[in-house]
């Protein structure tokens, strides 16, 4: 029964999740630090930010950013568990778009103008991104012949066979989705000024939290997507997509140190224009196939 | 039948009463009454009918075709009137060959045509049936309210006006809506195609007029476009009858499919004809402006317009002639590319508007546009989104629609920027406009699951170009809409509240919308299968099998979750409050006033993206009427030459 297994899967995903997307944010830091040539901070770093966060003060401007971002923070912890239980691909990407809107409305919640700015960049990241998420599942679909991510072990051979270009896009909106530079827009890791941390200025304490352990989480689904790719049947394939996930997320952080953050419109159009040559392509090969 | 019967015959007895009455009271008294009894009777036939295959009841007379035959004339002669009065001689030319049309067809052409089986019920008419009986009265009710401050409005500001500007006409605009409503019911039960296409033509003559209550310059323009681009359409229905007769043989609609589905060849080019019909009602590009200029329009006409009738008809017939786009490829191909097209631009268009009611208006063009190319796809999982799609749109727009109008009357302002703090002016309305909103476009709502459908039944039919339509028009209705409910979500201290002195009948039916928008997405599983699942099957013998139970029963789950969050006082009392930061001492943080350098006060304005630049209608507009212009041009023509299927 796939809505049990949905449940399972969402508390399993709920725990497991931030702890590995901890690990991996904690990973990021030392990563980035040594590519730029400095130690960085040990490994579990963003587990004693966060728990610092924990224990601030109360404080919000407009009182409601909190439950929203516990409803993002909910949505987050749906889409991993459809996903990783086998479920819907479609389903798990319009589920997080969810927690993202929740994030965008929390944003909005305290009219600072920062934080408005930075939700309004939001909606146009979540536009440039969508397209290549919809279409690579429409790829997916195609050459697995299911929407279901659990369709894959009885495969013969893994689905990245038939759908190189649509990986490449995907790859390419992954940036924006894990909030690297050049696509850091709406928010940054690296905020020196209100601009730059946008949606997130007014957030503080437990909600600023909320805001980390759903990107921790956020990076583990979109890395079990990448994965998805290689994985065909037999458990040992497990392995190789991990060892991709992986690899992208070492080359996603490489591209963070090393490009400059862009303008909206950049993006927008690079981000369609990807989608739109990758995944047309792609969608076009694959029926003729 | 006697049901049926009721549910035609009794609105157009409210309709002419309510012509008499001039005084609030029993104006209240009988629209309240009337809209439950309509609502109560529709309710009956569902449950009556409720997955009844196709019924037919024998039913036909000499009398009611001549009656049809003169509502016909009296409707060209209303057209003419107006169009000789406000010197709109296109209007009169085209009212003058549906006329002439009209009468060749009744006294000559058809004459010897006899059609037995005069009405018909099928699972679609019963889904129809109850959006036209609950949405539609429940709009007439909402109407009382807010015509009431509407009047109050002209006679306190109406001083530029001229005295017919001014008049209060509000007896014939209650009218005019229920005579809507029985023409509406008359489309959907009608087998007889001459009955069917007076219902038709009383639906563009309705709105010509609902639209022109102003009598403003403005109001009279945009009524003679609506009424000039759907009289096109009407005389390609009315063509479309010719060749049914010439070709088929029939004016049975039933026969007719029947037939078709037998020789594609001899019915391509009505079928042709009636989907133009469909598109030009279904305000589909090149035709959507007449529905952009419905919206001067008092709001209840908009919410009519948009939610349970005229649009509504026209992506009716489109999803009944759906099995014969099947096997006609032609007149398919238009439906598809015109659909997939407007749906994708006008979502772009959206995006560049700050005017509420028009951000609603294109968003109904671009579901409409994927109601259309859903029917033109014509696989049974097509068709189940297809009818998903017309059920939320019909409770979610009506919702929105009625809770901007009352919005306009109590901030003064239909436009997204004057939304601001809309959470703390207007608590419940703002919470309610954000459910309706996000029915309209997210996860886990109802809206997102026939989407996805949609999406897989243009894969699976291979439908290339509808794929690249739908991903990137489904991004950018994230953005317009997700910046509209950023709006809504601000909160600062505690505005004044001015929600208190909204109507009742304005509450009850917005709440009426909202519970149906609810209903409709928490029993979404219930929904499929008792309403949609028996249409899908009587027409294709078989179910599409693509989304499972399970995934129907998740949404559900995770939309009652957002229902709670929205209104499960989701404000943190124990939180400390702050200042919201503005790069200087704040002077009066709920007004984001702070002190600059100079010492001076500076107040922070934002406003949100448009990106008139890229999706602004200059830009956007002008290609995508061409475009779908020339296929509909190209589409009409080959559709007289091109063998059917290839």
């Amino acid at each position: 029964m796939s809505f049990i297994a949905t449940l399972i899967g969402t508390v399993a995903f709920a725990i497991v999740a931030p702890i590995l997307g901890c690990l991996l944010a904690g990973l990021d830091r030392i990563i980035s630090a040594r590519m730029q040539g400095r130690v960085g901070p040990p490994l579990l770093q963003p587990y004693y930010d966060v728990r610092k966060l924990l224990a601030k003060d109360n404080v919000s401007v407009s009182g409601v950013d909190g439950v929203y971002m516990t409803a993002a923070l909910v949505f987050t912890a749906f889409a991993g568990g459809i996903f990783f239980s086998g479920g819907n691909l479609l389903m798990s990407a319009f589920v997080i778009t969810m927690a993202g809107l929740f994030f965008i409305m929390a944003a909005y919640s305290s009219r600072s103008p920062y934080a408005e700015l930075g939700a309004g960049r939001e909606t146009v990241q979540v536009m440039a991104y969508e397209p290549m998420v919809l279409l690579m599942a429409v790829c997916f679909y195609m050459a697995a012949g299911t929407f279901n991510a659990g369709g894959v072990f009885s495969l013969n051979a893994p689905v990245i066979l038939y759908t190189i270009p649509a990986f490449v896009g995907f790859l390419f909106i992954l940036t924006i989705k894990l909030r690297k530079s050049p696509f850091d827009l709406s928010t940054s890791h690296h905020a020196h000024q209100e601009l730059v941390r946008g949606t997130t200025t007014e957030m503080s304490g437990k909600t600023l939290a909320k805001v980390e352990v759903m990107h921790w989480c956020e990076t583990v689904l979109f890395l079990g997507w990448t994965g998805m790719f290689f994985v065909w049947a037999g458990p040992v394939s497990l392995i190789l997509g991990i060892i991709v996930a992986l690899a992208a997320w070492f080359f996603e952080i490489w591209i963070d140190n090393n490009f400059a953050r862009v303008k909206w419109q950049a993006m927008l159009r690079s981000a369609w224009a990807v989608a739109l040559v990758c995944g047309g392509i792609n969608i076009i090969v694959l029926m003729f196939m | 039948m006697q049901l049926i019967g009721f549910l035609i015959l009794f609105p157009l007895v409210v309709a002419a009463l309510l012509l008499l009455v001039r005084g609030d009271g029993l104006r209240n008294a009988i629209v309240w009454i009337s809209a439950v009894v309509i609502a109560a009777g529709s309710i009956m036939l569902a449950v009556q009918y409720l997955g009844a295959a196709w019924t037919g009841f024998v039913f036909s007379s000499q009398a009611i075709d001549l009656v049809a035959c003169a509502i016909g004339v009296a409707i060209s002669a209303v057209v003419i009137g107006f169009g000789v009065k406000y010197k709109n001689y296109l209007a009169v030319g085209l009212a003058i060959v549906q006329l002439v049309g009209d009468l060749i067809f009744e006294f000559g052409f058809a004459h010897g045509t006899h059609v037995e089986v005069g009405l018909y019920i099928d699972p679609l008419s019963v889904v129809m049936a109850l959006i036209i009986g609950i949405i539609g009265s429940g709009i007439c009710v909402y109407a009382l309210g807010y015509m009431v401050d509407f009047q109050k409005h002209l006679d306190e500001h109406g001083e530029g006006l001229t005295d017919l500007q001014r008049k209060d006409r509000r007896p014939t605009f209650f009218s005019l809506m229920f005579l809507f409503l029985s023409a509406m019911f008359v489309i959907v039960f009608s087998n007889n195609m001459i009955w069917m296409f007076t219902g038709w033509e009383i639906t563009t003559v309705c709105s010509f007029l609902l639209i022109a209550y102003t009598r403003t310059d403005e109001a009279v323009r945009n009524a003679f476009r609506q009424i000039i681009m759907n009289m096109l359409g009407g005389i390609a229905f009315l063509a479309a009858l010719y060749f049914a007769v010439l070709n088929a043989g029939t004016l049975s609609f039933q026969d007719f499919i029947l037939f078709g589905l037998g020789s594609p060849w001899l019915v391509a080019v009505p079928v042709c004809l009636l989907a133009f019909a469909g598109l030009t009602k279904a305000a589909q590009m090149p035709f959507h402006t007449w529905l952009l200029g419905a919206m001067v329009a008092p709001t209840p006409t908009s919410a009519l317009l948009h939610s349970s009738t005229m649009v509504k008809a026209g992506v009716f017939l489109l999803i009944k002639l759906a099995p014969l786009f099947a096997v006609c490829m032609v007149p398919a191909q238009m439906v598809i590319l015109v659909g997939g097209l407007t749906f994708m631009l006008c979502s772009f268009m959206a995006i560049s508007q700050t005017n509420a009611k028009r951000v609603l208006a294109y968003s109904t063009i671009a579901n409409l546009g994927l109601i259309t190319a859903c029917a033109g796809v014509a696989t049974p999982e097509a068709i189940w989104a297809a009818i998903l799609l017309v059920i939320f749109h019909a409770a979610a727009k009506s919702l929105l629609f009625l809770c901007v109008g009352t919005a306009e009357h109590h901030i003064g302002s239909r436009d997204i920027e004057d939304m601001d703090l809309l959470f703390e002016r207007m608590p419940k309305l703002a919470r309610l406009m954000m459910i309706g909103i996000m029915c309209m476009f997210i996860a886990p709502f109802g809206m997102l699951i026939a989407k996805w459908a949609t999406l897989v039944s243009f894969v699976d039919s291979r439908q290339m170009a509808l794929v690249l339509l739908l991903a990137f028009g489904s991004a950018a209705t994230f953005m317009f809409w997700g910046k509209w409910l950023g709006k809504l979500a601000g909160i600062a201290g505690s505005p004044e509240n001015v929600e208190l002195d909204v109507h009742p009948s304005e509450w009850i039916s917005i709440a009426l919308m909202a519970a149906l928008a609810l209903i409709a997405c928490l029993a979404l599983p219930i929904m499929s299968k008792m309403l949609v699942e028996p249409y899908i099957t009587s027409v294709f013998m078989q179910l599409g099998s693509d989304i499972s139970v399970d995934n129907l029963w998740i949404t559900s789950i995770l939309a009652a979750f957002v229902f709670v969050v929205m209104f499960a006082g989701n404000r943190d009392s124990k939180a400390k409050r702050a200042d919201v930061y503005l790069a200087g001492v704040s002077v009066d943080s709920d007004g984001r006033v702070y002190r600059n350098s100079l010492s001076g006060e500076t107040t922070a304005t934002s406003r949100n993206l448009y990106l008139d630049s890229i999706f602004g209608e200059g830009i956007v507009r002008r290609p995508g009427e061409i475009l779908c212009a020339a296929i509909i041009i190209v589409a009409i023509i080959a559709s007289g030459f091109v063998p059917p299927v290839l």
